[in-house]
């Protein structure tokens, strides 16, 4: 056992230490050389001679390879020096940190957001004594929504339409309100489906029907059932509070708001690499605290009964039913219905009038450069399903190699579960420059991790089957134990859960595309196609509905397929039966971010 | 007490093993439970022994450091002089020719996807035995009563004593000397029970197949096993013959074990 823990300690360590390391070589890695854009902000009349050019390469400690690289960076952070901006000149340390203030008032404002319509989500639930089915359909349709789409359509409603707030900046108080919204909604619908399915599912274990006969009062039931629920889901509500980082960069690009998340997005852009580098050390050490936060939680409510690792995950029982289907048929059938009518037609030639009204020659109408709107959203589904699909199958391969190390692969798939797509697009983007693969990269990155924490789960529980632990003494020796009947057995159900989360990896590919992150223009791209009809929105709503429209059939999509795969095929296994509290979950929220 | 047993081929000497316990307090010690405080065990060729002991009493633990499957804290394990330790698959097969184990459920122990055929051939396969594996799977079905007819099905669709008999044909099919069975016939019906109590039997009266049985069932140690160890608090408290050992119990633990049971066959 102690071996056993030392794996996963050094696996946790050795994975972070890599993410700083990755963030370190970052201007090693994107190869660029900024000391004649450094030379011309520092003075306008230095000659740009080599001398002053090798200069500032060995102040920057550019020359010395990577690891001269990383030691030059570290040793500036250890003495308090964020580093210097290539675009000013200047130390990028003072602005990063007023622009933390601004994100951490901003994310602080997002939880309230967050905890209160979670609240909301699971009173019913709880008032019920946790009978009967939730509803969830509020939950689902609060989730439905990603951050930058829900940003957009508040912006729309609130400021344009309805101008009760400011569209844009960060001047006070009322300026907070619709960003807090756009990010604590989505991540508040989250936590309180997951909060109310967990309580609906506690409600049939054994005990609560003892609690019951015993006479104990529905207060007494209710904060037992609490107790319960909430230490197995504590995992899945950090990862929600860590996914606030990435909403923030969409939110914050949306809002003009001068956080953490908007500095990076734009330093990525400018490729201010010193800028990117220590805003990503910030947004790192945010989710540091969100994801202690949420393991100290966890050890308070638990205690010792964690370290006995023998606490039992409460075992959903709801049957899937068949009209369970109905919702994520409609969505795909109507964005089936949409990619059929439109694909015949030209999404590039500029044919029309400019930013022509929907008519019967143009369902949809035309954007700002007179290009038909049907015919980019429907080339747009076509190209973002190939990639997601492309994406689904890299994450399918890559998790199930990993999960089959599981206490090796600890680190790594918890930071993977944790980072944003948005975070790590940034990071690609930085290194590798904008494109539809790097965005494809950028979210393969990141969602191979559930499929890797599934497949962790499944295969120690397959190698506990009695049938699995008797061939060592059979003569079957550990590598043929894992190929002919660990991975038979697995990849089935890690296929299936990779293929369900096919619409929220589209989601993360229109987020980058939306962000400026993926696709560039005039490729259709559904996020691209939401960034370019957003400052036409008052003169012409059509350009930002359909896109939006799709993405809604899209999110939808997603999380009503992400709820089926939460549902045993089989039936339901004893409540309370003895799985591994430590295993990670394989039911990671799909779309988040 | 204690009877020397002519030249043992199965020797375990002095076997302490202990598990550890989760850490009261994050930071404090672990606390260890001893399963194993010395035990010695000695099985000659052909003999029978029953292992008895309440559950807790290390009986299992002791089971998987005779069968290689784990290492004892201290204490050697020896079969006709070479040592068996946990090691790589090829530095057991010799030993897992030698000496086979019925698994506690044996039923449970097989993969349901595999036919009755694969299920026989993986010992043979994987310990490369050499021979006609086909032949050798038709010869160990028969010897537990099976038709081999039965080859071409799977574990879902055998009956209860079927699926155990497959279990036993899939461990003797590598002509074993010895077999080590963790309460084979626990959990299962009287007379499904029974036709596996008859099966053992009969191949060890036959062909001189050695047994270690694991059991908390003394009625089945009776009609099995010639010799009786008992084994309470990680400990050899009494054994002799099991005739002896039931109708006069030393020690009292084995008189409690003995209480526990309603009434014991004739």
């Amino acid at each position: 056992m102690p071996r056993r823990g030392w794996v996963t300690a050094a696996s946790r360590a050795v994975t972070v230490l890599g993410v700083v390391a990755l963030v370190g070589v970052l201007p090693w890695l994107s190869g660029r050389s900024p000391e004649l854009s450094i030379l011309r902000a520092r003075s306008a009349e230095q000659e740009a001679t080599p001398e002053a050019l090798a200069a500032i390469r060995a102040e920057l400690g550019l020359d010395a390879g990577p690891l001269g690289l990383l030691g030059h960076w570290l040793s500036g952070l250890a003495r308090g020096d964020l580093g210097t901006s290539w675009i000013s000149g200047g130390p990028v340390g003072p602005g990063l940190v007023e622009a933390l203030g601004v994100s951490v008032t901003l994310m602080g404002a997002a939880l309230l957001v967050a905890l209160g319509t979670a609240a909301l989500l699971c009173w019913p639930p709880l008032r019920r004594g946790g009978r009967g089915r939730t509803g969830g359909a509020v939950g689902a349709a609060l989730t439905a929504l990603p951050e930058f789409l829900l940003a957009s359509v508040l912006l729309l409603v609130g400021a344009v339409w309805l101008g009760w707030f400011q569209p844009y900046g960060w001047t006070g108080p009322s300026s907070v309100v619709l960003p807090a919204l756009a990010m604590g909604l989505p991540a508040g619908g989250l936590i309180g489906r997951l909060v109310a399915d967990g309580l609906t599912v506690t409600a049939t274990e054994h005990w609560v029907s003892t609690w019951q006969v015993a006479g104990a009062s529905a207060g007494q039931l209710s904060r037992a059932l609490v107790r319960r629920t909430l230490p197995a889901l504590t995992t899945q509500v950090a990862l929600v509070l860590v996914g606030l980082t990435g909403g923030a960069v969409a939110v914050e690009q949306v809002f003009a708001v001068p956080g953490l998340g908007r500095a990076v997005l734009g330093a990525a852009e400018a490729q201010d690499l010193p800028t990117l580098q220590a805003g990503m050390l910030l947004l790192l050490g945010v989710s540091a605290v969100f994801g202690g936060l949420a393991a100290l939680t966890r050890a308070l409510l638990l205690g010792r009964a964690m370290r006995s690792g023998s606490v039992p995950v409460p075992a959903r029982a709801t049957p899937s039913r068949r009209r369970d289907w109905l919702l994520p048929a409609g969505a795909a059938g109507l964005l089936a219905l949409v990619a059929a009518a439109g694909l015949g037609r030209d999404p590039f030639t500029s044919a029309h009038p400019r930013l022509a009204a929907p008519s019967a020659a143009l369902p949809f109408g035309a954007d700002a450069s007179g290009r038909d709107l049907l015919a980019r959203v429907a080339h747009g589904a076509v190209q973002t399903v190939g990639t997601a699909t492309l994406v689904v199958l890299a994450t399918l391969v890559v998790g199930v190699l990993v999960g089959l190390a599981p206490r090796a692969s600890v680190g790594p798939v918890e930071v993977a579960n944790a980072a944003p797509p948005v975070i790590v697009g940034v990071l690609v983007a930085a290194a590798l420059g904008t494109s539809q693969a790097g965005a494809a990269l950028a979210v393969s990155l990141v969602a191979w991790a559930p499929i890797a924490a599934y497949v962790a789960a499944a295969s120690d529980e397959v190698r506990r089957q009695r049938h699995v632990t008797v061939l060592p003494v059979l003569g079957v020796g550990p590598a043929t134990v894992t190929w002919r009947y660990v991975v038979p057995a697995v990849l089935p159900a890690a296929a299936r859960n990779a293929v369900l989360r096919l619409p929220g990896i589209a989601l993360a590919l229109a987020a980058l595309g939306f962000l400026g992150l993926g696709a560039t223009s005039p490729t259709p791209e559904w996020g691209l196609l939401l960034a370019e009809g957003m400052p036409y929105v008052e003169r012409a709503p059509w350009a930002v509905l359909a896109p939006t429209g799709a993405l809604v059939a899209a999110s939808v999509l997603a999380v009503s397929l992400s709820g089926l795969s939460r549902r045993p095929r089989r039936p339901a296994a004893p409540a309370g039966l003895p799985v591994r509290a430590a295993a990670p979950s394989p039911e990671q929220p799909a779309g988040v971010g | 007490m204690s009877r020397p047993v002519e030249s043992p081929v199965l020797t375990a000497t002095g076997i302490v093993r202990g598990h550890q316990l989760p850490r009261r307090r994050p930071w404090g010690p672990r606390d260890v439970i001893a399963a194993l405080r010395g035990v010695d065990l000695q099985v000659a060729p052909g003999e029978r022994v029953g292992l008895v002991g309440t559950s807790g009493s290390g009986k299992s633990t002791l089971l998987r450091c005779l069968l290689g499957l784990e290492s004892p804290g201290r204490g050697t394990v020896t079969f006709a002089g070479r040592p068996v330790r946990p090691g790589s698959t090829a530095s057991l097969r010799w030993y897992r020719r030698l000496v086979q184990y019925v698994p506690q459920d044996p039923a449970g122990s097989l993969d349901p996807r595999a036919t009755v055929r694969e299920l026989v051939t993986v010992p043979l396969r994987h310990l490369q035995v050499p021979g006609d594996h086909a032949a050798a799977v038709t010869t160990a079905l028969t010897r537990v009563g099976l038709d081999p007819d039965l080859a071409g099905r799977r574990p879902g669709e055998l009956s209860g004593g079927q699926a155990q008999r497959v279990a036993l044909a899939r461990a003797l099919a590598p002509e074993p000397a010895l077999l080590l069975a963790d309460e084979p016939v626990s959990g299962l019906d009287l007379p499904v029970r029974d036709q596996v109590v008859e099966v053992l039997a009969d191949l060890s009266a036959r062909q001189g197949l050695g047994l270690v049985l694991v059991s908390h069932d003394l009625a089945v140690v009776a009609r099995l096993c010639d010799r009786t160890v008992v084994l309470a608090d990680g400990l050899v408290v009494e054994e002799g013959p099991t005739a002896d050992l039931l109708t006069r119990p030393a020690h009292p633990r084995t008189r409690e074990l003995l209480a526990a049971v309603p009434a014991l066959p004739a």
